[in-house]
């Protein structure tokens, strides 16, 4: 057998399966996923943000004030929900370091306090909606607002998904200090999430 | 400034900075309505200075050897 077959032979012994993945982006495959991800989302809430804005200068134009007459945002309930978002991006960002430093009980306690603190916001929201006394088919002004609204809704409801996942995973060990893509990147998606919903407080209950 | 989608770290400095960011446009919109604009523009060309700025002075971290 020559040289370059036995080369051939002795490497095709070796090595099973597909060749070793080439990676020709200096970002992980992972990061770069929800990085793409994550931009697909920002561009479909701009578009409910540009058909927002669009009826708020229109309407406007026609009532004189925002939000038309007879029709009241609940700021205050939302605040509190908004501080309840903002406390989960705390407890996830203390389960992310408690993992990288092998705290597994700051994890797991991190999750579950995240899990639970994005299940009260989304409970929240949907006992605001049976009280807030418009629906959907009102005006634009309510057809816009529930838009934003449930748009953010859905993804908290995604979220809590992924939260609930990580959590169980947390709890039978999956992560460690070397092994935490599970956590890192959920939390860059539950961190976009309050990020969107900071945004649509501030723009839909306060301004 | 630093993407703040490379890590969950910089994600939540990203939260942090979002939050203060909207909380002195509001700030200033309960002055008047045109000192809001007036912090969400000034504050809107700093972070985009600032992004351009770290842009052109900050290469990008080289390739994971291991992965």
């Amino acid at each position: 057998m020559s040289s370059h077959a036995e080369a051939v032979g002795h490497g095709h012994e070796e090595h099973h399966g597909p060749p070793p993945i080439h990676y020709s982006s200096r970002v992980p495959p992972q990061v770069l996923g929800m990085f793409l991800f994550i931009a697909s989302e920002i561009m479909l809430f701009g578009s409910f943000f540009t058909v927002y804005f669009f009826d708020r200068v229109v309407n406007h134009g026609v009532h004189g004030h925002w939000p038309p007459p007879g029709f009241h945002r609940p700021a205050f309930v939302a605040g509190i929900n908004t501080a309840i978002l903002v406390t989960s991006s705390f407890t996830m960002h203390w389960a992310d370091t408690s993992i990288k430093k092998g705290n597994r009980n700051g994890l797991k306690a991190g999750m579950l306090l995240t899990f639970l603190l994005g299940l009260t916001f989304l409970l929240t929201q949907v006992i605001e909606y049976h009280r807030i006394g418009f629906n959907t088919g009102d005006t634009s002004f309510a057809a816009t607002f529930f838009g934003l609204t449930g748009l953010h809704g859905a993804h908290v409801f995604v979220g809590l998904t992924i939260l609930l996942v990580m959590t169980i995973r947390s709890f039978r060990g999956h992560f460690s200090p070397e092994h935490h893509h599970g956590i890192e990147i959920g939390g860059i998606y539950w961190h976009f999430v309050d990020v969107m919903w900071i945004v649509v407080y501030v723009t839909v209950y306060l301004l | 400034m630093r993407n703040p989608l490379r890590s969950e770290t910089d994600a939540f400095r990203f939260v942090l900075l979002t939050i203060g960011y909207f909380a002195l446009i509001v700030l200033g919109s309960l002055i008047d309505v045109w000192v809001g604009v007036g912090v969400f523009a000034v504050l809107t060309a700093a972070a985009l200075w600032l992004v351009f700025r770290s842009r052109t002075g900050e290469r990008p971290a080289p390739p994971d050897e291991t992965a």
